[in-house]
């Protein structure tokens, strides 16, 4: 057992420095100044992005394909799930019951989400046509290795085999389109300073004029936005 | 490998910057940003998802940075730069889309697909496949600019011509279009016509505003070219004139680019020469109205009236309020399109594509989300604050048989002062309600 963990730590590890690899390219690249005068905060805007912005109201896209959005919320839940369960996998022996359980229960949870998103990518005709071998690959790599956590969970003798999937999707991480996780955090950051900066998000708060005002500006209601 | 392909990924390499970079690595291919498009809504093809257009340069992007690409490049879709591969990268950029960034609020990831067609832009002018109408523009915008003299003493001419319209519609012999007025508050920059100077300049002499109109016109076509070179030389006739006369404030015409780029781009490319606050008419409307300069009658424009928000302004601009503000100021039946502000779909005339001819055809195709949104409004006139919207929502009117007015804000301001006699070409709108027409013709 012990190579198989050693070889997941290997995995670990690997993906880790790949993922700092990418971090530290991207660092190395310029990040332009803007100095033209602020309208709004980017630094709301960040936090806009990070929060309410990514819920699912917030956006046409995720009001239309609701379903299609939740999917994926449950689906990056569970590996985020899944990784933290790998940290402290050679714990899993001293967990209650109940949480033993519990994490099993979202690791089949995500799995069955992946396996539905990776159902999607086959099936439907968008998401085929955008898809690379390598979303395919992902998505479904990502799936067994969750399905294989949240078996290994409950039944000790899959570990080694949960082992060697964890260090193969481990090191794969930096290699493929997994590696969006990591550039996440940067677009969602490089969205808020963009659209704080200029007052478009968050929504302003309505604009009250007083003086001549002969037909007072409303609120910005959803009703409004055609929400 | 050529010398074209060779200027096209030095450029690219030379645009590689932290945003760009995770605009071309953050994509999940999730499709999410499907509909956000006015393209993909007005007819739904893969073709037309902002991330299958934007894969494009992420391929040769790939090719070029990533290990796993260069080892397996059928495995993540990398593909080498070529010749017919940069044509349809140009095809895309230039013909495809409007940098509108309606895909960028609506991605889950926030991915800057514009940002990437800019991108493919500035690679396909610097290896001159660009198309020639936008740079002949640019260029000739830069001539224009070194050399004022060939041209300022027709424009004064026209000038003066205009200052008697002026004088005549607003009944106030004392009303002045002053140009390169040294000190004055405003540089106001207009955009090519009459239709651009003279209803500003009404309102302007209304709230006795210290202002001077520029020589130059607002449009940057070096902006649609995403060459930052020629963007700030066409810029810099501005800023030098605003320096000049020294201005304390710089005023953009209806213009949507013209804005977004005096607004967020030109304090950047003039970093420490540029210490000039840069408002749109809009704002400065709105301003009067609030303050009292000017005064409007609410009931002057009776017929229903929609918005539509240049995506320029709003969603990139963050000009959302203030036009509607000045909107419910002078109109009585104002109906919002939905969606709108930030979520306003593009009218399809934005990023250079109503300068370019041939793709017309598509242009219009992808106006047709707005003409239904226009539609369902049943408004009978459309408020564009931007010059190629309005020239766009012209032509999906006539395409679509929306049988709108469309008109500026400005126009509807000026219609709401009630003047003593209409600007020349808006005396059926000058009418009141239960008023008759009695326009006389020559």
């Amino acid at each position: 057992m012990l190579i198989f963990q050693l070889l997941a730590l290997a995995g670990l590890l690997a993906g880790l420095y790949g993922i700092y690899l990418r971090y530290a390219q991207t660092k190395r690249r310029a990040l332009p100044v803007d100095k033209s005068p602020l309208k709004g905060n980017p630094q709301h805007g960040i936090t806009y992005a990070f929060t309410k912005g990514m819920m699912p109201w917030a956006k046409e896209s995720t009001r239309l394909h609701m379903i299609a959005y939740l999917r994926g919320i449950g689906f990056h839940i569970g590996i985020f799930t899944a990784l933290g369960a790998l940290l402290i996998s050679p714990f899993w022996t001293l967990l209650p019951s109940l949480l033993s359980w519990t994490l099993g229960g979202v690791l089949t949870l995500g799995a069955i989400l992946g396996a539905a998103g990776g159902l999607m990518r086959l099936a439907e005709h968008n998401l085929r046509g955008l898809s690379l071998p390598d979303d395919h690959f992902a998505v479904w790599l990502v799936t067994v290795w969750m399905a294989a956590s949240a078996i290994a969970v409950w039944n000790e003798a899959w570990m080694a085999a949960y082992y060697l999937l964890s260090a193969i999707t481990m090191a794969y991480v930096p290699l493929g389109k997994i590696r969006h996780c990591l550039y996440f955090f940067f677009s969602r950051t490089f969205f808020g300073k963009f659209f704080g900066r200029r007052a478009v998000y968050p929504h302003p708060e309505p604009v009250v004029m007083d003086a001549v005002v002969l037909h007072p500006v409303r609120s910005t209601t959803a009703d409004e936005r055609g929400r | 490998m050529t010398e074209t392909i060779e200027l096209a990924l030095k450029t690219l390499e030379a645009q590689l910057n932290q945003p760009l970079e995770t605009a071309l690595e953050a994509c999940a291919r999730c499709g999410l940003c499907a509909e956000a498009c006015h393209y993909y809504r007005a007819d739904a093809k893969v073709e037309h998802i902002p991330a299958f257009r934007a894969e494009k340069l992420r391929s040769v992007y790939r090719y070029e940075h990533d290990f796993l690409s260069r080892l397996f490049p059928v495995w993540t879709g990398a593909k080498k730069l070529d010749e017919p591969t940069l044509a349809s990268l140009t095809e895309i950029a230039f013909s495809q889309c409007t940098l509108c960034r309606r895909c960028t609020v609506n991605c889950p990831l926030g991915v800057d697909t514009p940002l990437m067609m800019r991108a493919i832009r500035a690679m396909a002018t610097a290896s001159g496949a660009a198309p020639e109408i936008l740079v002949m523009l640019a260029d000739s915008a830069i001539e224009k600019g070194k050399d004022p003299s060939f041209f300022k003493d027709l424009f004064l001419e026209q000038i003066t011509e205009m200052e008697e319209q002026l004088r005549d519609v607003t009944g106030d012999p004392t009303a002045t279009i002053p140009v390169e007025k040294q000190g004055a508050k405003i540089l106001y920059v207009p955009l090519a016509g009459a239709h651009t100077i003279l209803p500003p300049a009404v309102v302007f002499n209304a709230a006795k505003e210290d202002w001077t109109l520029s020589i130059f016109e607002a449009a940057n076509y070096g902006v649609f070219l995403a060459d930052v070179s020629r963007a700030k030389q066409v810029a810099k006739r501005i800023v030098d004139e605003a320096s000049r006369l020294g201005v304390k404030e710089i005023v953009i015409a209806e213009c949507g680019h013209a804005y977004a780029s005096y607004r967020w781009d030109v304090p950047n490319w003039f970093a420490g020469q540029f210490d000039f606050k840069v408002r749109s008419l809009i704002e400065v409307l709105a301003d009067y109205i609030r303050d009292g300069k000017i005064k409007v009658d609410p009931t002057a424009i009776p017929e229903g009236v929609t918005y539509h928000d240049s995506c320029n302004l709003a969603r990139n601009g963050g000009l959302i309020e203030e036009p509607r503000y000045v909107l419910k100021n002078v109109v009585k039946d104002f109906r919002e399109m939905t969606p709108n502000r930030d979520e306003a779909i593009c009218c399809g005339g934005g990023g250079g594509l109503v300068a370019l001819a041939e793709y017309a055809d598509r242009r219009i195709a992808a106006g047709k989300p707005k003409a239904e949104q226009i539609q369902k409004t049943g408004a009978k006139v459309v408020v564009a604050a931007c010059e190629n919207c309005r020239l766009q929502i012209g032509d999906i009117n006539e395409h679509y048989n929306l049988n709108v007015k469309i008109t500026a804000i400005t126009d509807l301001v000026v219609r709401a002062m009630r003047l003593p006699k209409p600007l020349p070409g808006m005396e059926a709108e000058h009418l009141f309600e239960g008023e008759e027409v009695t326009v006389e013709r020559g």
